[in-house]
This record gives C-alpha cells, sequence and structure tokens, in this order.
C-alpha cells in the first residue's frame, strides 16, 4: 500500500494557512509526522481520515481517491484523533461492539470475539462492563486505540496518541502499531522525538504548513554527523553566543545551560562535537539550517 | 469586584455571540408581522394595550427557547466546554461565581425582552407598515407590560433555566424549564381550574401569562377598555407575581446551596436533588507493571453489502431508542399524560360536565389530535419529537465522539435511516402508552367494549404517519440548520405555522407540510369519505419526505466541514445514482400525487380561500342588495321526490315550490338564491316566465313573469337539483350523504326565495375592510323597518318521497304515510299536517325505530342500534313535556312527533325543527344520574328543543332584531326547567341553576347588553333562562307561565307585528306588582349585577328554646354600561334570606323569606325554633351575583 499526498493546502477562513502545498509518499510501516502544536499535524489528519477537505491537491491511497471516495477509504481507515469523547453513560464492551457494527462486522460471534480480544489487548478487559464516564484519561485513550485497531485497518491514522498513556501502555501501543505497519499504512502524528526514533521507518517534519523535511530517521540522523556542536555556559552568555553562532535547542543542566549549535566545521571556542540524535535532527530542521524550509513570502 | 468582573466578563460573552443577535432580530421580526397579520376588532385601534399586552406574552413564549439558550449557557458552559477545572478551582466564592453568572443572564435576558413592547412600539411608526388610524403615544402602556409582565417572567425563566442548568450541569435541561413553564405550567393551570372549576387559579397559577392573562383576563376587557386601561399590578395578577418570583427566588437559594465546585459525577440520575459527593470520579489507578506482551487482534471478515447496511440501520436505530427511552423526558411525560387519563377519565369523559360512555371513539376523538393543535395536553408529542431529534442528530458531537463516528465506514443513508427509526420506535412507544392509556380510561369507567382494531387504526395507522412526517421535517431541518440551538428555534416556527397557517395566509393544504384535508370517525358514518383524500395527501407528503430524505443524506454533517462550499461540495459527491434515483422517484411522485390532487381540489371541486368567500359574500351584498326590500312570494308549500344514494354519496331532488303573493303589490319577477355550487336545473314555473339573470357564480337567479302575480295569487315552480361530490376538496368531504349517516337541510341543496341576508358579511371589521355600509349584527330592537322582518319568511308545508338505499331507513319531517320498496330501494313518503316554518332536514341511515303515543300523537325515535341506553329517557321526556306544554301554553300543533339520531362528530346536543328533533351522536352516550341527587341533563336538553315546538319554529316567530333569541332560548331554557323541575324536584333544577350561573364564572366582559337587546348566546340561554327563573321565584310560576301563554296566543306565525321582547316585556308588566317593578327593570332593561355576601352568622338560644339569629350582610347593585364603566345604584330590593339546619338540604329551609335589603352592611335578626347550622342571603341564587360561594355562611364561620 502507498499513500500519495500531492500538493495539498489548506486555508482556514480565519486566514491561517494550515497547509502549504504538501506532498508526501508514503509506503506501508510506521510513518511519523512531527512538529510542534499548531503545525498542521492535525488538519492534515482530518484530511487523511475523511473529516476536511483541502482546498487543493490530490490524495490517492494505492487506487483509492481518498479525497472523492470517502466511503471506499473508511472501509479501511483507523483513525484515533488528538481529542475525543465517550458516551459516559455506556459500558466499554457494548460502545465497542457498537462501533464493530458501524466498522462493518455484522457476523456476531466474529464480532464477540474481536470485542473482547481488543478489550484484553488494550487492558480494558477487567473494566468492560463499567460506565466509560468513570474511565480514566488512560484508560480512555486505549478504548480510543481499540476502537481505531476493530477491522484490520490498512490505513491507520493515530493523531499524538501517546499523549495520555503511561509509560508501560506506550510502549505496548507502539509495538502494537509498528507491527500493524507491516503491511499497512500507519501514520502517527506526534511533537514527541522519541515516538519517532524508536518505531518509525520514515518520518516528515512539518512546520507551519509546511513539510521541512521527509527522511528516513536513522539517515537523517546520519546526514547530521559531525556538524554538531556542544558547549557548558552561563544562562547570561546566551545572548552572546546567539550572535555569532546557529544555536539549535538550549536545555538546562543543574542551573547551567547546554547550548547545542550547528555548523559543518568546527566552531572552536569550547564547543565541543556531539553525536547527534533525532532531536538535533529535529531542531536544526526547526530552526531551517536543512530542509527545505522556505520563509514566508510577504504578501 | 469579583462579583462584577464575572458578571461583566459573561455578559460582553453572551452579547458577542451571534446568536444573542438573531435571537434579538427575531424578536424584532415577530412584532412586526403580528402587526402586519392581526386586524384589531371594531373600535379598537391598532395601538391599544391589547396588543401590546398580547404580542409581548405571546412572542415571551417564543423567548423562553432563546432564554434556555442563554441561561442554559451561562449556568453550565463550563463543564459543557471541559473549562471547569480551571473556573472552579480559581479563587471565587459560590455567590460571586453564581451571581454573577446569574445576573449576566437574566440581564441579557431582559434586554432581549425588551425587544418585544419595543418592536410592537416601532411597529406602529416604522414607515412602510399600513398604519391606519392610532391611539396618541403613551409611554406607560409599553412599560407596565415590560415591568409587571416582561420583566418579571424574565427573572422567573431565567432563574427556573439556570437553576436546572447549573445543577445538573448540562445546557439542555435549561430547555426542559423552558417547556415546564410555557406548557406544564399552563395545562396545569387549565386542568386545576377545570378540575375545581374556577378559573382564578389560572390566572394565580400561569408564569408566563399566556392563559392567564392572554386567555383569561384580557378577554373581559371592552373595546374601550382595549384602547384605554392599562395594565396594573394588583389584585390575582399581583399575587401571581408574587408567587413565581417566589418560586424563583426558592430555585435560586436551593441552586446556591446545592451547587458545587466539584467535577460532575456521572453515574446516577437523581444528583440534581442529592448532595454532590465532593470527590472525583473513581479513576482506578493501576500498577504500571512493565509486562510488554505482543498485541494480536484476530483477523475478522467485515462486509459492506446491503445486509450490513440493514444490520447497521437496525444497531443505530436500537441505540437511538434506548437512548431517548432513558433520557428522563423519553417516556414519562406520555406515560404521565396516559395514566394521568386512565386515573381522572371520569372528568374526561363528559359533556356538558355529564359522564359520557367511553366509547373507542370517544377516547380516540381526545386520544387522536393534529400535530398542528396547540390546545391539547397531547401537544407535547410533537415538542418532544422536535427536542428528540435534535438530540439524535448532534449526539455524537455533543459528546466529542464525532471524529472517530465520522470515519467509520457507514453511508450517510444508514445513519440518517437508523436515527429516524429510532425515533419512530420512540413515537410507536408512545402510541402505545397512549393506547394503554385509553383502555386503562375505558376499564376504569367500567367500559368493556373495546375497539382495539380501532385503536391500532387510528393512533398506529393516521396518528403515527402524521408524528413519522413531523420527526422527519424535525430531522432534516436540524441537518439542514446544523446549529442545535437555531434548529429548535426554526422547528418551533414550523410548529406555529402549521397551527396557523392561516394567519401566514396559506390555506391550501397542499401548502402546509404534514397537513390533510382531516378525518373523522363516528360510530355512525365510520370514517365515512375522509380516508381516501387523507391518503391520497398523506402520499404526497411521504413524497416530499422521500426528498427530504435525500437532503438529509446530502447534507448528513460529517467530518469538519464547514461554510457553505463545502458542503455543497460534499453534497455534490454524495449525489449518487442510487441518490439521484430516489430524488427523481421523489419528484415523479410529488409532481404525479401533487397534480392529482390539486385536479380534485381545484379542478374538480372550487376552491376558494377564506378570502375569496368574503370577496364572494361582499359581492353578492353589493349587486343583489338593491332587492332586499323587492317584494317576493312567500313558500307556502313544498312537494320534494327524494332519491338518497348513500354509497354513492349522491342525492337527487325534484322538487315542486307553491309560492303565494302574501304583499298588497302584484309580484313581477322572482328571485332564488340557490346554494353555491349547487346548479337550479329544469326550472319550470306554471305561468310564463323568463330567467333575466342566471348568476351561477354568486347563485342568484331572477325571473321575469309576463303577467305579474296578483296579491293573494299563487305560482308553482318546479325544479330538480342533483347533487353528487366530484373527488375531493381541500377541507375536506361535506358529509352530506354517506352510508350509514345521511344528514342534510333544505338549506345545504336547495334553493331559497328572495335576496337572502344572512349570506353577507356579519362581521363589523370585515364589513369596513370590503367597504359595505356599517351596519349592526342584528338589527336594532328600536328599528321599526327590521322589526316587519322575521328570521325566516316562510311557513310551508311539506309533502316528501323519500328513497333510499335498501337497508336504510329515510328521515323527513311529517306524519309517515307509507313506505314501499321499489327497485331494490325503499321509499318513505312523508307529509305534515301543518306548515312547519322554513327549515327541515332529511336523513337516513340504518336506524332502528321505536314508536310510542302521547295521546293522539305518534312518537317515533329514530335511532342507531349501539346507542340505545337513553332511548327510554327521552320517550319519558318528550311525553312529559308535550303534557306540561300543552297545558301550559296551548295545544301542540302536529299529529307526529319524530325523535331522530343525527351522524356526525361532536353532537352533543340536540336541535328542532317542527315536529322533529334531531340529536347527534354524542347526546345518546350521556349517562346522567338521575337519581334525587343527580342531575339529568339530557332529559332537559330534550324538552328545551320540545319547547321549540312552542317558541320559535312554526309557532312564536319574532322579528330578527336584538333579543329574538331570548323570545326563542330564552323561553326554551324557562320552560325546559319547568319540566326538569316537575319530573326530578327541586334539587336537579337547582344544578341547572348553577350550571346556568357557572357560565358566569367563565372569562367574560361584565360589559353585555341589556336582555331586551341581547346579541349573544351567553344572553339568550343563561342570562334569559336565569332572569325568567328569578322572576318565578318572586312572582310565581302560575303567573309567568300566563303571561308567556298570552304572548303566544295573541298572535299567529308569521303575522306582522312580529313580537319582539318589548311584547315579552309588557306581558310580564302586566303580571308582576308594582313593588317588583325594580326587579323586572333590572333583570330586563339594565345589565344590572348584585354583589351579595354574609359577612357574619351567629344564633343563641333564647330562654324560651328558640335560636335567635343574627345575620350581617352586605349588599350592593351595580350596572355596567357598554363601555365596561360600573355604576353603582341604590338598592332596596326584596332578596331571600335563609336558614339551615344541620343534616338538611337547602330545599328544606327552616327559615326563607323574602327581606328588604338595601346598599351597603346591614344587620338582620330572625328567630327560629330549632338550632341553625348555616345561613344567608340569596341561598337559592336567584340574582346574577358573580361571587355565590359567599352568599352562605356557617355557624363556625366557614
Amino acid at each position: 500500500m502507498i499513500l500519495k499526498i500531492t500538493n495539498i493546502s489548506k486555508l482556514y477562513s480565519n486566514g491561517v494557512q494550515a497547509l502549504r502545498n504538501v506532498t508526501l509518499t508514503i509506503p506501508n510501516g510506521m510513518y511519523g509526522l512531527l512538529g510542534p502544536n499548531g503545525a498542521g499535524k492535525s488538519t492534515l489528519m482530518r484530511i487523511l481520515a475523511t473529516l476536511q477537505e483541502p482546498d487543493t491537491g490530490s490524495i490517492y491511497l494505492d487506487e483509492i481517491d481518498v479525497l472523492n471516495q470517502k466511503a471506499a477509504v473508511r472501509q479501511t481507515l483507523g483513525y484515533l484523533p488528538q481529542e475525543f469523547g465517550v458516551y459516559p453513560k455506556a459500558k466499554a464492551e457494548d460502545l465497542l461492539d457498537y462501533f464493530a457494527v458501524l466498522k462493518g462486522i455484522t457476523n456476531r460471534a466474529a464480532r464477540k470475539e474481536v470485542v473482547a480480544a481488543l478489550l484484553k489487548q488494550t487492558n480494558l478487559w477487567d473494566k468492560r462492563r463499567q460506565q466509560l464516564g468513570s474511565f480514566s484519561g488512560g484508560m480512555k485513550q486505549r478504548f480510543g486505540v481499540a476502537v481505531a485497531l476493530l477491522g484490520n485497518p490498512k490505513l491507520m491514522i493515530v493523531d499524538e496518541p501517546t499523549a495520555g498513556l503511561d509509560p508501560a501502555e506506550r510502549v505496548r501501543f507502539l509495538n502494537l502499531l509498528s507491527e500493524l505497519g507491516e503491511n499497512s499504512v500507519v501514520i502517527l502524528s506526534t511533537h514527541i522525538v522519541e515516538d519517532v526514533r524508536e518505531l518509525c521507518t520514515r518520518m516528515a517534519i512539518i512546520n507551519k504548513g509546511q513539510i521541512l523535511q521527509e527522511a528516513e530517521p536513522l539517515k537523517a540522523v546520519a546526514g547530521l554527523q559531525g556538524k554538531i556542536w556542544r558547549r557548558i555556559v552561563q544562562k547570561s552568555e546566551l545572548p552572546a553566543l546567539e550572535q555569532s553562532y546557529k544555536i539549535i535547542s538550549t536545555k538546562l543542566l543543574s542551573g547551567r545551560t547546554i547550548v547545542h549549535v550547528y555548523s559543518e566545521t568546527d566552531p572552536g571556542n569550547n564547543f565541543e562535537g556531539v553525536y547527534p540524535d533525532l532531536e538535533d535532527v529535529y531542531f536544526t530542521t526547526m530552526a531551517g539550517y536543512i530542509g527545505n524550509y522556505k520563509p514566508e513570502v510577504a504578501q | 469586584m469579583k462579583f462584577w468582573n464575572i458578571f461583566r466578563f459573561e455578559f460582553g460573552y453572551l452579547v458577542q455571540r451571534l446568536s444573542t443577535w438573531l435571537y434579538l432580530a427575531i424578536l424584532l421580526a415577530f412584532t412586526f408581522l403580528m402587526k402586519l397579520v392581526i386586524t384589531p376588532g371594531d373600535g379598537v385601534y391598532a395601538n391599544n394595550t391589547f396588543h401590546i399586552t398580547a404580542i409581548t406574552v405571546i412572542g415571551s413564549l417564543i423567548w423562553l427557547v432563546m432564554s434556555a439558550s442563554i441561561a442554559g449557557e451561562a449556568a453550565a458552559r463550563d463543564v459543557q466546554t471541559q473549562m471547569h477545572p480551571l473556573t472552579y478551582t480559581a479563587p471565587v466564592t459560590k455567590l460571586n461565581y453564581l451571581g454573577g453568572r446569574f445576573l449576566a443572564a437574566f440581564a441579557v435576558n431582559a434586554l432581549l425582552l425588551l425587544a418585544l413592547p419595543v418592536g410592537v412600539l416601532l411597529s406602529f411608526y416604522l414607515p412602510g407598515l399600513d398604519q391606519g388610524e392610532l391611539l396618541p403615544f403613551r409611554p406607560w402602556a409599553y412599560l407596565s407590560v415590560y415591568l409587571f409582565i416582561a420583566l418579571p417572567s424574565a427573572f422567573v425563566a431565567t432563574a427556573l433555566q439556570f437553576s436546572l442548568a447549573a445543577l445538573s450541569r448540562q445546557v439542555m435541561t435549561s430547555y426542559l424549564a423552558g417547556l415546564l413553564l410555557a406548557l406544564v405550567a399552563q395545562i396545569i393551570a387549565v386542568a386545576a381550574a377545570k378540575l375545581f372549576g374556577n378559573w382564578d387559579l389560572v390566572k394565580l397559577l400561569d408564569p408566563i401569562g399566556v392563559t392567564g392573562i392572554i386567555g383569561n383576563e384580557l378577554q373581559t376587557w371592552t373595546p374601550t377598555e382595549k384602547n384605554t386601561r392599562l395594565v396594573t399590578l394588583e389584585g390575582l395578577f399581583l399575587l401571581n407575581r408574587v408567587w413565581w418570583l417566589s418560586v424563583a427566588a426558592g430555585f435560586l437559594s436551593l441552586t446556591y446551596f446545592r451547587f458545587s465546585f466539584a467535577a460532575p459525577v456521572t453515574n446516577g440520575r437523581r444528583r440534581l436533588f442529592k448532595r454532590q459527593p465532593k470527590v472525583q470520579a473513581m479513576a482506578t489507578a493501576e500498577t504500571a507493571i512493565l509486562r510488554v506482551p505482543a498485541i494480536t487482534v484476530p483477523q475478522v471478515q467485515r462486509n459492506f453489502g446491503f445486509k450490513t447496511n440493514y444490520y447497521q440501520t437496525l444497531t443505530i436505530a436500537g441505540a437511538s431508542f434506548r437512548k431517548i427511552a432513558k433520557s428522563p423526558a423519553g417516556l414519562t411525560l406520555i406515560a404521565a399524560i396516559a395514566l394521568l387519563s386512565a386515573v381522572f377519565g371520569n372528568k374526561i369523559m363528559t359533556e356538558f360536565g355529564i359522564p359520557l360512555l367511553p366509547t373507542t371513539q370517544q377516547v380516540i376523538a381526545y386520544l387522536a389530535t393534529p400535530v398542528g393543535n396547540l390546545n391539547t395536553p397531547l401537544v407535547i408529542i410533537p415538542l418532544l419529537i422536535i427536542y428528540f431529534t435534535g438530540e439524535l442528530v448532534w449526539q455524537e458531537r455533543a459528546e466529542g465522539l464525532s471524529e472517530i463516528a465520522d470515519a467509520t465506514p457507514i453511508t450517510e443513508w444508514v445513519l440518517f435511516t437508523g436515527k429516524f427509526l429510532g425515533l419512530s420506535l420512540i413515537i410507536l412507544a408512545w402510541m402505545a402508552l397512549l393506547m394503554a392509556g385509553g383502555i386503562g380510561m375505558q376499564l376504569g369507567l367500567g367500559y368493556h367494549k373495546l375497539e382495539i382494531g380501532l385503536y391500532l387504526q387510528t393512533l398506529f395507522g393516521l396518528q403515527l404517519l402524521n408524528y413519522l412526517l413531523f420527526a422527519l421535517l424535525a430531522l432534516v431541518v436540524h441537518v439542514v440548520v446544523n446549529q442545535k440551538y437555531i434548529g429548535y428555534l426554526a422547528m418551533l416556527l414550523v410548529i406555529s405555522f402549521m397551527a396557523f397557517p392561516a394567519t401566514f395566509g396559506v390555506e391550501h393544504n397542499l401548502l402546509i407540510f404534514d397537513s390533510d384535508p382531516g378525518w373523522w370517525y363516528t360510530d355512525m358514518r365510520g370514517f365515512g369519505a375522509t380516508l381516501g383524500p387523507w391518503l391520497w395527501f398523506k402520499l404526497y407528503w411521504l413524497a416530499w419526505a422521500l426528498l427530504l430524505a435525500v437532503v438529509a443524506k446530502l447534507l448528513w454533517p460529517r467530518g469538519r466541514a464547514q461554510g457553505l462550499k463545502y458542503h455543497l461540495l460534499l453534497a455534490q459527491r454524495r449525489f449518487t445514482r442510487p441518490t439521484t434515483w430516489v430524488a427523481i422517484i421523489g419528484v415523479g411522485l410529488l409532481l404525479t400525487l401533487g397534480s392529482f390532487i390539486f385536479y380534485n381540489t381545484n379542478v374538480l371541486n372550487e376552491y376558494l380561500t377564506g378570502a375569496d368567500l368574503n370577496e364572494q359574500k361582499a359581492e353578492y351584498e353589493r349587486r343583489y342588495s338593491q332587492y332586499q326590500n323587492t317584494p317576493q312570494p312567500h313558500l307556502t308549500a313544498t312537494k320534494l321526490h327524494v332519491e338518497i344514494y348513500p354509497a354513492q354519496q349522491q342525492v337527487e331532488i325534484q322538487a315542486a315550490y307553491t309560492l303565494v303573493n302574501k304583499n298588497a303589490l302584484p309580484i313581477d319577477s322572482i328571485h332564488l338564491s340557490s346554494v353555491s355550487g349547487i346548479a337550479i336545473n329544469k326550472i319550470k314555473f306554471n305561468r310564463p316566465a323568463a330567467g333575466v339573470l342566471i348568476d351561477q357564480e354568486l347563485s342568484h337567479y331572477i325571473y321575469a313573469l309576463k303577467q305579474p302575480l296578483q296579491p293573494g295569487d299563487s305560482l308553482l315552480v318546479n325544479f330538480v337539483v342533483h347533487y353528487q361530490p366530484q373527488g375531493f376538496q381541500n377541507n375536506g368531504p361535506n358529509a352530506l350523504v354517506m352510508e350509514n349517516g345521511t344528514s342534510f337541510t333544505n338549506y345545504d341543496l336547495l334553493p331559497t326565495i328572495g335576496y337572502q341576508r344572512y349570506r353577507e358579511i356579519n362581521d363589523a371589521v370585515l364589513r369596513k375592510k370590503y367597504q359595505l355600509a356599517t351596519r349592526p349584527a342584528i338589527p336594532a330592537l328600536y328599528d321599526a323597518e327590521a322589526r316587519k322582518k322575521p328570521g325566516s319568511t316562510d311557513q310551508t308545508t311539506l309533502e316528501a318521497i323519500v328513497g333510499t338505499a335498501k337497508n336504510e331507513v329515510a328521515v323527513a319531517p311529517g306524519r309517515l304515510h307509507q313506505t314501499w320498496t321499489a327497485g331494490g330501494r325503499r321509499y318513505f313518503h312523508y307529509k305534515t299536517d301543518a306548515s312547519i316554518g322554513s327549515e327541515y332536514t332529511f336523513l337516513s341511515a340504518q336506524y332502528a325505530v321505536q314508536e310510542s303515543n302521547w295521546h293522539n300523537v305518534a312518537i317515533r325515535i329514530y335511532y342507531h342500534p349501539d346507542h340505545a341506553i337513553n332511548i327510554n329517557r327521552m320517550l319519558r321526556s318528550a311525553k312529559a313535556s308535550l303534557a306540561y306544554y300543552t297545558e301550559q301554553f296551548g295545544p301542540y300543533p302536529y299529529k307526529y312527533f319524530t325523535l331522530v339520531e343525527r351522524a356526525g362528530v361532536g353532537g352533543g346536543g340536540a336541535t328542532a325543527d317542527a315536529g322533529i328533533i334531531y340529536y347527534g351522536e354524542q347526546n345518546t352516550l350521556m349517562k346522567p344520574d338521575d337519581g334525587p341527587n343527580g342531575f339529568d341533563l339530557p332529559y332537559y336538553i330534550l324538552a328545551h328543543e320540545v319547547a321549540h315546538q312552542w317558541w320559535g319554529l312554526a309557532r312564536l316567530t319574532p322579528a330578527n332584531v336584538e333579543g329574538a333569541g331570548v323570545l326563542i332560548e330564552g323561553l326554551a331554557v324557562y320552560s325546559g326547567m319547568q319540566v326538569l323541575e316537575k319530573n326530578y324536584g327541586n334539587k336537579h333544577l337547582q344544578q341547572y341553576v348553577d350550571y346556568l350561573h357557572s357560565f358566569y364564572a367563565m372569562p367574560r366582559s361584565l360589559a353585555t347588553a341589556s336582555l331586551l337587546q341581547a346579541n349573544e348566546p351567553f344572553l339568550y340561554y343563561r342570562k334569559g333562562g336565569l332572569a325568567l327563573y328569578a322572576l318565578r321565584k318572586y312572582i310565581s310560576q302560575e303567573k309567568v307561565n300566563g303571561a308567556l301563554r298570552r304572548l303566544l296566543q295573541k298572535r299567529t306565525s308569521g303575522a306582522l307585528p312580529l313580537p319582539t321582547t318589548l311584547n315579552l316585556y309588557q306581558e310580564l308588566q302586566n303580571i308582576t306588582p308594582d313593588s317588583l317593578n325594580y326587579l323586572l327593570h333590572d333583570l330586563f332593561k339594565e345589565n344590572t349585577y348584585w354583589r351579595l355576601k354574609t359577612k357574619q352568622f351567629t344564633a343563641a338560644q333564647t330562654k324560651a328554646g328558640n335560636w335567635q339569629v343574627t345575620l350581617k350582610v352586605q349588599a350592593q347593585k351595580v350596572v355596567v354600561a357598554a363601555t365596561g364603566s360600573e355604576n353603582e345604584v341604590p338598592m332596596q330590593d326584596w332578596l331571600e334570606v335563609g336558614i339551615f339546619e344541620e343534616g338538611k338540604e337547602a330545599t328544606e329551609p327552616l327559615y326563607l323569606q323574602m327581606h328588604r335589603i338595601r346598599s351597603g352592611e346591614q344587620t338582620i335578626k330572625v328567630t327560629v325554633p330549632r338550632k341553625p347550622e348555616r345561613g344567608g342571603i340569596d341561598p337559592n341564587h336567584l340574582m346574577i351575583d358573580l361571587r355565590l360561594d359567599d352568599n352562605i355562611m356557617y355557624l363556625d364561620g366557614r
């Protein structure tokens, strides 16, 4: 399966350009969409999930025209939105069963089996007769995961799924996704770099509606080899450094500040080279030193 | 400070919302629209207080929906938007938080309501609106309405809605509060008033003022008062305001104490009034064990075919049904109505307060009301439909689940159909509940002949389809509007349009959604011919429903499509081939059925709007009123051959009229007035005559005679009239001829002689509009010219041969001379032995006949075999009446007396023609208590109708001027009362007197005409009866009866001078002693009210063993002028003072004497032999006194 996104743009009526000429090709496997809050991730995810219309562009999932054959897309779609509610009075098992019907699992026995399996997999089996209104954030999130997984989707769209999960749940969920990714397209949007580093075979970095970089995480990291330098400074020295170096990130460490800069040659001045990681890739891209960042054209 | 900040923020937030401004626009538009559609009555200026008040009050009913959204938002927005963790933890006190929010909502609501009086004011002065004459601008007229009615209402409504929303933490609850205020309170108020017979209760209980103020208080205002009087804060109205403001304050303090800054919990339904637990919802913390087993999801088969769609539809339907059924208002309200109906069946199944046999037909008439009928508790059904469709359409979005649900592979058809089906199931459940309530009502009243089939046909057939169509519309409106609250508002507008389409200038059923020509069911006629047209119209609306479904599918909200552009894009994409086919089929059906219906209603039948009809009447008057004084011959003999074909709904009449010139001048032309749409065929005079004018449109014909008809000469005219309905009409079938239920009068089909005044427009305002000369609705008593004209000039004999179907019996006035069968049909030959006036009826049905005799009068009762319980009662009443009236007033003129049941809806009473009385189907179901303490009203009703054989019809035919109704109905009421008393005793009579008085308790203006110049049925029947009864008590029965006998015997029917109330007054004066002349004057010449009250009643035993009774009474007499102004007049009246023993009825007084009572307070001392229990002034209610309950007082102070 291949998802082809071509020249998607979206301008909201309040003037926000949520997406600008986004073009991506996404093969089977886990694909990370990394970007800060408000970058346009969710808009892109909703467009992929058939819930929103772009102004221009086209999207194809193999032969399926995603924008015009919504029904066909939905038959292979699993979608976990960033935020969602549940019927507070409904019981977990009943609502999951209800969604199973909506997703076309009409055989009662098969449905029962799937619902039971998913509840067990998402660790909700003991709570299956509880009203959803009494669920904690994490439990609710897991319930959403169970709904998304119903019916073995071939296109899985998960929008910041790990936000409410505890570490163990997060690991289990990501494992599940990567397994699913063996023969389907799984798109994971997140602002947590680790999610992408651990599992995604490919990723894109998005900001202000533009794809800044599309790469394989490992290759991207390798690409930065020898270009990231570090120095520990006093906070008061920062402004001076900013004048002369391409600072990509600053971090506090026991009262002092660790500064990462991007430089293709040794900047000297007590900077030491570091092995770059995906975070450096992300920040370097966001700062515009690599990737195809184009400053907005003044209008 | 914080309070002020909260208030300011909330107020600003509410004012910034677009919807708030939309509400403002709607309210303003409402006032303008009402200004356009309402025409003030005669003598009332456009900007009268009544208009200002009524529009403000009715507008505030619409406003209740808006206020629900505003108050609900202010109270529960934080929880709704999940903001509450931030606001609840802020350092704000409950008082500041709730107070600020509430005051902001109240302020916005109060300002919104201000739009109503302001809008009304603007509507008078805005250019472009037709103004007419206006009263000078009176700011207080608007201010008082706003300050006394609207502003308190704003406070009460906002408080209730705010409280319920804050406590339940749901915005929607405030809508329920609105519903409660708008409807339930009104219904309870009216129900309480009806149950306890006290209309003041309504004024006290009604929160908004629709029934209390508009339907009650203001209805009693005279035109002058409407122009000048202002709303004042006094009496019951003041109490009402105080009561509701305290209720509101109570709710607010309850909210203050119950509300807590805690996160809402979802378990438990009754949390509204339970103390809030102050702990977070339990979220079981789990131990995070790092077991990371591989997740495997079983592979499943998924299908997306038709079968899946079907299965999914049912699943969604089931889920929707459960959601509604589980919600607090889902089934309970209808169940409560059903239960209350069953429990209070004995109060509901009555006619004139007399218990009715609860046949299924009666119960159905109560349970199955049109969707647009707002005047029944069942209006709750369409309102619930509106509410729950909104809930269903918005279900996923309200719970934040829409994105997940929208991304599932489910089609819009399935979603839409599933939800609609769920709603249908709920409506089905409601119908089942209503049916259970109806059956419960029947069983509770001891009636066991349940007609389950009829229940199923009406509730699960006719009504269900009506409600389903309405539900579909509601669903589509919610989808199209795509704004929850605006959707509700839009549907409320839709339902008010459906309720009052004529107000909006739309009358054709093809243009009013879900509308039809109506259906009815009666025991005799069944559904008659109503089902066919009903079904055609419903099929037409189903075709619309198909199109609506397509619209719903195309516009079904899914995903985050914003803006019209994207909706259209989506709709375009959803216009798939099957959808196209459905749309094409829908349009095809729509056009075919619509044309077919139009062909029936407008081509086969003449379609006239109300305005068209008025125009026709006006044109008739303009063109032909020049002939109103042209001498015309009188109809003296009518010979008819009537062929009734019940199955074909046809009738053919061959007629021969004998016309005699009773004038002093020769007559050269004959004017005929036919019935609209019924042509006079084969007209033939027995002397040379030529048609000069044949105006089929206005139904006026003029024939010129070659040789004038000399005075005393007669002529014969033959003609044929044929009636056969063509197709069906817009407003239901003409119920003239049908199987087992034919009934038509000569006025329905046959022409009359001369210009017909009754065909003119009567209403003064309408006459002005159509530029017709001003004239009183009834000619004045002192109009000498008018006193020469009776209601109808004709006194004809009738001979008729009536043919009907083989299995039916035909009935007509007259003696039955012969019956025979020919050509598979039955024939009946009827002939009257004296003239019978001008009106008569033909009936045909599968009657059973009971025959009897009174002296040499042959009595025949024709009745529906299932309606036999009262036959003996009727026979008894008829015989007793004939005997009494013959003895008192003179002989009965005919050798026959016929009683016949007339098929049709809602016939609780009876009507009389000469020698024949028709009683309605419902009349046969009355089950009065004829024991000594009961009240046999049906017995009286028949006695009343028999009395018309002396008063009205062929005997005493008064001039058609004011007071004529007193001579006909007043005297019949009086006569009927004598028969009731003679055969049932004083107690039944007293019940009837109280029944007459009870009409005074209903809200009405005190400013009526005097009895001599009476101009409305209330005066003819009620006051006429009471006045004559009082005279009889003061003067004696013999004397009053003697006066009436002389009034009757002095004249022959139709001979000039015609009798008027002046003649009646003269006769009564002749028998009245001078000492009572004042009473006659007060009762007949003035509009007099007595205010009599016993203020103190004490008794002490004397040494002799007697009891000395001391009464302190208060008396006052007022005359109310036509303008409504009250004039106290000094009194020095004879009034009964009565004293009664314990355990003894009012019919066995310990003491009852006339005393002279003067105005003001006075003490009366009386000695009685035994210990009294109670006593007072006018104990038998002889005077016109609006408060009867304070006449008598008990020793213990009651």
